[in-house]
């Protein structure tokens, strides 16, 4: 378990089962554990209910609500291509069909290296940059057919 | 008061009511789906779309959502409006492109809301022919079967199962298009009121899964009023029957009690009728015969023995049954009880008489609205539609707090609770009586639980005191109506007792009756008893006394419709009618006379006890008045209250207060250091223990004891212990539980009567290595 998650839990020793500030470390607790493991599993939504008092149904809710929590295996690196409104217009849907078949993989799953997801995303702000994508956390826009690729290369090699 | 123009009529409302809740109590439909009166408006369906005019004639009419829009006086409603109606159609159509063309194989077909609205409201084509979208679906236990692909997300669901009935393992999941109600992982629901999903969703999402095992469509279901047997609190139900077999039970709203609601034991209780055990020919020394050889074989069993016959109700008999087995036996000059464990006759006995001298019990609708409550016992068990009232209650911030010696499920929305050993528990609620006693004096108020409880009730607006009676004394229940009146007038009294009818019986049966029949029957004075409804020989405390002393009698007669062991052990066995199968009046913990209606009749001749009874006076050349008027004579201006009506309060002779015996009496000559306590749990009553589905989620038999005085002992969590009582052993793995006094063993009712022991008796303990 890593550090973050350990001192969480040392700060809601002392505070009673039922404190609202337990529910309220839910999030950072599945971000930690998140970043530790790549993605949340049965286990770790058990052990999250056991740090916050929450039930595991309670910490399910919160973690299939987020779209940046995953309760699937991602690859060491993601692509969250944007389909909302503006980027589909401008070709998301192409986008992500060329990625797909680039790296030969279904939206949604790991590349068998375990390098790389690509997943569809919703709106993230960025219309002025559309086609926009999130890799890794960072804004990207905007793209088209050649620097997708390339970039989908550049994180396959990168590690 | 103002007035809305609802499609041209003007219809009054109540300050703070929107425009829909005005509509509905006016009798007019506005159509909705996530709208529930007990749970509030959402504005999740956009189904109730109607058109306003506001009065300011400048503004322009605006469609808006009927249950998120206050009522104002003078505003012009329509929900004629063609604006209006083209909403409702896309929504019905909208959700029309997930839900499955499944009617016809649906379980909710024939009382499906969706199916009304869409039928109502909704285009009567399909026109989109693409994919939908589906789910997998969970196992949720042997009560509820789920079916997510019809989810029109209306979230009633989540609304009565978190918020109202405060369960955490029903919950929504993901979002936008893929919102999904269901479980982290499969397994059954664990609130005991899971099983009103069936009827909060619109849909079939949630359905009965008892009822589908043998189902029927709704519209050939036979039904009547009916009022729920498994507890005292006298829920009203509806059950539905086909080809004489009960099918289902449902809620019937009464606007005082259960209104919207039942609680899991009255929903899947109803099995019972439908075991497989279950006596349906009277039976002559073990064989079966006709019901004209039983009554001969009865009425000249008693003819050769006269004067000494005994005849015992029961708890759970209607009020006719017990009244009638009582006029038999005060023409034959016998002696009748309505109990067979004399504590419970007693603390009965003290619960009725203080609700007379204090004043009545209040309703469910009165106990949601108490700000404090001090709760002896387990509601959850006793009588789960208060541990429901109480759970609003505690919504609305009332402070709720517990003296309890085992695990009670309510307790963990305590704001003090305290661990009480069963043998300790009359000296605590003294102590409290004192404390509030001495409140004005008492300056230096130390910062005890004790004392919380005490400042919490006395500064209520409201309060409540309540107590489970079967876990009770009947000096405890002296010292709690000292209690109630010490607080004053604004403080409440109230009792789950043990049985739909026991107020009733209480009524019916004189103090010390059920120990001097007891010691009549191990004295060889009762020859003959006639046990109605009743299970001595089933019994926790007194069991052993009963089958050893029912070896005296030379006939023992059982009227029972479940195979308890005194129907096992009965000479002559007369089966009777179920609750479902027959009319007659329950008394609730209230002092509510309601009766319930004969829902169906099963192929085979099952009277009801007050009709055998009365047969058998007949066979023995007596005749007795009906049960109508038998009633009368005993309550002066009784009438048998109308199925289907809220009842009404029985006006009866004030009971006097039994005296108080001493508190260590029967069996605390033994110097063990351990007590018995009761492990009950929701399902844990007499017919419903008849009921498989139910009795599938039976919590496992262990012994519970609290870790500290666990460890003092050298007792491990995990490891077997031997547990002796008067009647037997047992053993047992121990399971640490923080909700369990000091030197108390929290253990299930089936292993208090293997042992022999009742609540609070003593127990001798032995590590098994």
């Amino acid at each position: 378990m890593n550090n973050i998650l350990k001192e969480l839990q040392k700060d809601l020793l002392h505070l009673p089962r039922t404190h609202p500030k337990r529910r309220a470390v839910a999030i950072p607790a599945m971000q930690a554990l998140q970043a530790e493991l790549g993605y949340l599993d049965d286990a770790a939504i058990e052990k999250i209910a056991q740090i916050t008092g929450l039930s595991t149904t309670e910490a399910e809710e919160l973690a299939t609500f987020y779209s940046l929590i995953y309760r699937r295996p991602a690859g060491r690196h993601t692509v969250r291509i944007c389909d909302s409104v503006c980027c589909s217009m401008r070709g998301a849907d192409q986008l992500l069909t060329a990625a797909e078949e680039y790296i030969r993989t279904p939206l949604g799953t790991v590349t068998p290296d375990g390098a790389l997801t690509v997943l569809p995303g919703i709106c993230l702000g960025l219309c002025d940059k559309a086609p926009a994508a999130l890799v890794d956390g960072e804004a990207l826009g905007p793209l088209n057919d050649a620097s997708l690729k390339a970039l989908l290369q550049r994180l396959q090699q990168k590690d | 008061m103002g007035k809305i123009m609802l499609d041209g009529h003007a219809i009054p409302f109540k300050l703070g009511d929107n425009i829909l809740q005005t509509a509905l109590e006016a009798n007019l439909e506005i159509p909705h789906f996530c709208y529930h009166a007990a749970l509030g408006s959402l504005g999740a369906c956009r189904l109730c779309a109607v058109e306003i005019t506001p009065k300011d004639s400048g503004k322009a009419p605006r469609v808006a959502m009927a249950c998120l829009e206050p009522s104002e006086d003078g505003l012009k409603v329509s929900v004629s409006a063609i604006a209006a109606q083209q909403v409702r159609q896309h929504v019905i159509e909208f959700l029309m492109i997930n839900h499955p063309h499944d009617c016809p194989i649906c379980d909710e077909g024939g009382e499906c809301h969706l199916q009304d609205m869409t039928v109502v409201c909704g285009p009567p084509y399909r026109r989109y022919r693409g994919r939908k979208r589906t789910f997998p679906n969970q196992d949720l236990g042997p009560l509820i079967h789920h079916e997510m692909n019809r989810c029109i997300t209306c979230y009633r669901c989540t609304r009565f199962y978190q918020d109202y009935a405060l369960g955490n393992d029903l919950g929504a999941m993901r979002l936008r298009n893929e919102v999904y109600f269901g479980r982290f992982q499969d397994g059954p629901l664990e609130n005991p009121f899971a099983g009103n999903l069936v009827e909060v969703c619109p849909t079939g999402v949630f359905t009965d899964a008892i009822f589908r095992q043998h189902f029927a469509r709704v519209w050939d279901l036979k039904t009547a009023p009916s009022i729920c047997p498994h507890c005292s609190v006298g829920c009203n139900t509806l059950p539905g029957a086909r080809d004489g077999t009960l099918r289902r039970v449902r809620n019937r709203a009464h606007p005082e009690l259960n209104r919207w609601f039942i609680c899991d034991r009255g929903r899947y209780g109803h099995q019972y009728s439908e075991h497989s055990a279950r006596p349906l020919a009277p039976r002559v020394s073990g064989t079966d015969t006709s019901y004209h050889d039983a009554l001969n074989a009865a009425a000249s069993q008693i003819k050769s023995t006269q004067d000494c016959i005994g005849g015992l109700g029961s708890t759970r008999e209607d009020l006719e049954g017990n009244a009638m087995l009582q006029a038999l036996l005060n023409n034959l000059g016998g002696i009748f009880t309505a109990f067979s464990d004399p504590k419970l006759e007693t603390a009965t006995i003290a619960a009725v008489s203080s609700l007379q001298n204090i004043g009545n019990a209040p309703s469910l609708a009165e106990i949601e609205q108490i700000d404090a409550a001090l709760i002896i016992g387990d509601l959850t068990a006793h009588a789960p539609m208060i541990d429901l009232a109480l759970r609003q209650a505690y919504r609305k911030g009332a402070k709720l707090a517990f003296l309890y010696s085992s695990p009670t499920p309510l307790a963990q929305f305590a704001t003090t609770a305290i661990t009480v050993s069963p043998q300790e528990m009359c000296t605590e609620l003294s102590r409290l009586y004192q404390l509030i006693n001495a409140q004005s004096a008492a300056e230096d108020i130390t910062d005890t639980p004790m004392t919380d409880i005490a400042a919490s009730l006395m500064g209520a607006r409201k309060s409540l005191l309540i107590g489970a009676i079967e876990t009770m004394t009947s000096q405890e229940v002296s010292t709690l109506s000292k209690l109630a009146t010490a607080l004053g007038s604004d403080t409440k009294l109230a009792y789950a007792f043990s049985g739909a009818n026991a107020y009733g019986a209480a009524l019916l049966s004189p103090t010390g009756s059920a120990v001097a029949m007891l010691e009549a029957v191990e004295a060889g004075q009762i020859r003959i008893l006639i046990v109605a409804g009743n299970d001595p020989l089933g019994d926790s405390r007194f069991g052993t006394r009963w089958r050893a002393a029912c070896r005296n009698l030379s006939a023992l007669i059982v009227l029972d419709c479940i195979l308890t062991a005194t129907a096992k052990a009965a000479d002559i066995l007369f089966p009777v009618a179920a609750w479902t199968e027959r009319g007659g009046t329950f008394i609730n913990y209230e002092g509510r006379a309601q009766g319930f209606a004969t829902v169906f009749h099963r192929p085979e001749y099952l009277p009801n006890v007050a009709r055998v009874i009365t047969d058998l006076a007949q066979y023995l050349g007596h005749s007795l008045q009906a049960a109508p008027s038998v009633l009368g004579d005993i309550f002066s201006d009784f009438q048998i209250p109308k199925p289907g009506t809220t009842g009404s309060l029985i006006t009866a002779p004030s009971l006097p207060m039994p005296a108080t015996a001493s508190a260590h009496s029967i069996q605390e000559s033994c110097n063990s250091t351990w007590q018995a306590a009761l492990a009950s749990w929701y399902g844990d009553e007499a017919l419903a223990s008849f009921a498989p589905g139910l009795m599938a989620l039976t919590p496992k038999t262990v012994a519970m004891i609290e870790p500290t005085s666990a460890i003092d002992a050298g007792i491990k969590n995990g490891s077997k212990i031997k547990l002796r009582g008067s009647s037997g052993s047992m053993v047992l793995s121990v399971r640490f539980n923080q909700d369990v006094a000091t030197g108390t063993i929290a253990i299930a009712r089936n292993v208090l009567v293997q042992l022999g022991v009742g609540h609070g008796d003593s127990l001798e303990l032995e590590q098994v290595l």
